[in-house]
């Protein structure tokens, strides 16, 4: 199932209290990480809090979730992958 | 000159693996696992995965009831450690004093008091009263008598090894012949959710250096080193276990909970224990390493111990799997295990490894050896890049471990975020709903000195502790800059958020980005990160008399040529919770205010500052006699400064009705034998009443000696027993 990355976006946004940005400004491919956002460890931690309480996908290892976190994109086709149906 | 050089006399440990240092080592020389599955307290999420926990009756063994579980795990270690040095404390008069590392304090038994509201809606008030990290240290000075300086660090996972440290600093300064040092911490609902929520638990028990390791393991325990002078022990005839030849501490700040990649603080702690113990690294023989088990602090540690070694690393291990990882007590119990290895010239092993990291390259110790052993490193890493090295060395070693020198202190700068207006306060439910006057700082004015994406994740205390540290100083990234910030009751906004969610949501949906700013060095540390200090880190929490020991903190560092300059303040803040308790129990009225603030002021050596604003220039700390004497408190005080200096009395009254009449028979005791007009001054009526009152108190203090020019005497009681009185000239 596809999920919105526009609501995903939003969802990052509120769950890393980020500022002063909007969805629109965050390109589906552009890095989270590092360079793009400037996320950190704690970031990703939270991310994947987001995914189990919004999307009930468990995640034990931090090494689990690194290719999702690329980017938007990934995330959203990580969550359509994993999400139970 | 006396020999001032710090040597071991005694010591006590409580542990998963065992009770009693001897006991304790068997386990360690074996390299057993003292790990098991959690019992003390339901885990809805994570079930029973194996914890370092304390598995024994501890009121049975002897410890006080009415005690939290660190102060009982910490008086259990303190009483072996007394009887193993065979000292008497009532022979050393105010020379001995007690300084340990606890982070976690009461926590584990306050969480049953917010579960109880919660879950009932009932405040019980008992679990809160031994809340503060700072009880054990009360107990402890009080139940054995020791009426020196006592203090106690918290900053985590290397607040004992920090302890240790100062209370080496305060012998070889001189301000004590003995201290009772170490660290002790319980597990509490709070590490543990807040360790699991950062995905850094490894459910199978931690592998220190292992390629397949995944996390730590929790444990909990106390270790206690009865720490003297050299002259101290011959002229008691004490045995000398071992001595404590070289220690440093630095900071990592680069992030709240991840090391730095290549170890650079880690490495500078080491450098730094090495130059004071006047040792090359190659006098090194065994390294007791942090080794948690987590990939990046095991990967970020080897790394700095091969810069340090330059390629030639010393057999290491880690001895994490043998007690869980015992936060702020680690340190201390990984001194005992140091110590024990001089002493038995065996190398203690490391549970859990069986295959190298081609990522480290490295394989630590794996089965129990004999070896020559003269000279042992012990590190400690905690939240915030918070690094302590310590260096232990064989009794029958000559030290060369350099002595302070005395640096004339004076303030270069000082920031003030401060009670502002009175402001009603409505505390929301399951709390009594009900209203009073608060001293608050209401919004932070100068908040918008930070970038928006630096506050996204910053607490208010920690905002609070950042803005005035940068109107103390500038960042200058040419001098070597210490921190010591303490706190008397950390970021109770953040704490408290952290476990009513996990009271209320039975562990789900965990706060990540809350847990790393519960610790009281969070400041600390976000305050190191930017103004990129990367000396000492360090967060005092002693009750009312918190602000002063962050001052002597800096001060230290200041006489050993650690820093160039010192930041050094305290920071509180009030909550729903800590209003309610106390109004719950009457602590406030009209006229005495809960309050909140934060202070920092910028210290350096008189000679290196061009317009200084005063001079701090006596500090001394101990405790009070029980029960009080105003004559023996003045004639205490006429002892350490010469009142003829002195033309302001500024006390920390109006506050705590308890403290109220003590202040005023002291001060009656000394305006009397001053013999010239002393004013008696107070600041709480200004500030309000909270832990960090006596920071507001100094920038007072600061401020009259600027302006008047006259010599102001700050004195401070605390309502458990602590004492400090500082001298502010211009």
């Amino acid at each position: 199932m596809q999920i919105s990355t526009h609501e995903l976006k939003s969802k990052v946004i509120e769950s890393l209290k980020l500022q002063d940005i909007t969805p629109e400004q965050i390109d589906d491919d552009a890095p989270l990480f590092g360079t793009g956002l400037g996320l950190d460890s704690i970031d990703a931690l939270e991310l994947v809090v987001l995914l189990e309480k919004d999307y009930g996908i468990v995640i034990k290892d931090i090494e689990e979730g690194r290719p999702a976190f690329r980017s938007v994109k990934t995330l959203a086709e990580f969550i359509a992958a994993k999400r139970p149906q | 000159m006396a020999d001032r050089s710090p040597v071991i006399t005694g010591l006590g440990i409580v542990s998963a693996a065992g009770f009693g240092t001897e006991e304790v080592w068997r386990a360690v020389a074996a390299g057993t696992s003292g790990l098991k599955p959690l019992t003390l307290f339901q885990s809805p999420r994570y079930g029973q995965i194996v914890t370092g926990e304390i598995q024994r009756d501890l009121i049975a063994l002897g410890a006080p009831t009415h005690s939290s579980r660190s102060d009982k795990l910490g008086w259990l270690a303190a009483r072996e450690a007394i009887a193993d040095a065979k000292i008497d404390f009532q022979t050393c008069g105010d020379r001995a004093g007690v300084l340990l590392g606890t982070s976690v304090g009461g926590s584990y038994d306050s969480e049953l008091f917010l579960a109880t509201l919660i879950k009932r809606g009932k405040m019980r008030a008992r679990p809160t009263r031994f809340h503060e990290c700072s009880t054990t240290v009360d107990l402890i000075a009080d139940s054995f008598g020791l009426f020196g300086p006592s203090m106690a660090i918290a900053t985590a996972c290397s607040s004992s090894a920090l302890a240790i440290a100062q209370a080496a600093e305060m012998i070889m300064s001189g301000e004590a012949d003995v201290m009772l040092t170490g660290g002790a911490d319980s597990m509490s609902r709070m590490t543990w959710g807040g360790f699991h929520s950062l995905l850094l638990v490894d459910a199978a028990g931690c592998r220190p250096f292992d390629v397949t390791r995944s996390g730590m393991s929790h444990g909990e325990g106390a270790a206690v080193l009865i720490l003297e002078s050299e002259e101290s022990a011959r002229r008691r005839g004490a045995k000398i276990l071992a001595r404590l030849s070289g220690w440093g501490l630095s900071c990592d700040a680069y992030h709240a909970t991840a090391p730095h990649p290549q170890g650079a603080g880690a490495t500078a702690a080491m450098q730094s224990a090495l130059h004071r113990a006047g040792l090359e690294p190659a006098a090194i023989d065994y390294v007791n390493a942090h080794g948690t088990g987590t990939r990046d602090n095991d990967i970020a540690e080897t790394i700095a111990l091969k810069t340090v070694f330059h390629n030639r690393v010393p057999p290491f291990s880690s001895t994490k799997r043998v007690f869980g990882h015992a936060l702020a007590a680690s340190g201390a119990m990984e001194a005992v295990v140091c110590i024990e290895a001089l002493r038995h010239q065996e190398l203690p092993p490391n549970p859990g490894f069986s295959k190298c990291d081609p990522a480290i390259g490295l394989e630590p110790v794996t089965e129990l050896r004999h070896a020559p052993l003269s000279h042992v490193m012990s590190n400690s890493f905690g939240f915030g890049g918070n690094n302590g090295v310590l260096i232990f060395s064989k009794a029958a070693t000559s030290p060369q471990t350099r002595a302070p020198k005395k640096v004339q202190v004076a303030v270069g700068g000082i920031g003030v975020i401060g009670p502002g207006a009175i402001v009603i306060k409505q505390i929301t439910a399951p709390l009594p709903p009900g209203q009073g006057p608060v001293r608050s700082c209401g919004l932070l004015a100068d908040a918008a000195m930070l970038a928006p994406n630096q506050r996204r994740r910053l607490s208010r205390l920690q905002q609070m502790a950042i803005i005035t540290a940068r109107h103390s100083h500038p960042p200058d990234a040419a001098q070597r800059v210490a921190i010591a910030i303490g706190t008397g009751l950390g970021c109770l906004e953040d704490a408290g958020a952290f476990i009513e969610n996990l009271v209320a949501k039975d562990e789900r949906e965990p706060m990540p980005s809350r847990f790393p700013n519960s610790v009281h060095n969070s400041p600390a540390g976000q305050v190191a990160i930017d103004q990129a200090a990367r000396g000492m880190n360090a967060a005092p929490t002693v009750g009312e008399i918190t602000f002063e020991c962050a001052l002597w903190q800096g001060i230290s560092q200041l006489n050993t040529d650690e820093a160039d300059c010192a930041l050094v303040g305290a920071v509180d803040e009030t909550d729903k919770y800590l209003l309610s308790i106390g109004q719950r129990w009457g602590a406030w009225n009209e006229t005495i205010m809960p309050g909140e603030g934060a202070v920092v002021a910028s210290l350096a050596g008189a000679d290196q500052l061009a317009s200084p604003l005063a001079r701090v220039t006596t500090l001394k700390l101990g405790r009070y006699h029980k029960p009080f004497d105003a004559e023996r408190e003045a004639d205490w005080i006429a002892s350490v400064v010469d009142l003829s200096q002195a033309d302001v009395l500024l006390s920390g009254a109006k506050g705590f009705r308890k403290l109220e009449p003590m202040y005023a028979a002291v001060a009656a005791a000394l305006i009397q034998r001053a013999g010239k007009k002393l004013e008696h001054q107070t600041y709480k009526q200004l500030c309000g009443e909270f832990h960090s009152a006596s920071a507001f108190g100094f920038s007072i203090a600061v401020k009259l000696a600027q302006e008047r020019k006259c010599g102001v005497l700050l004195y401070t009681l605390s309502q458990r027993g602590a004492k400090a009185l500082c001298l502010v000239q211009p």
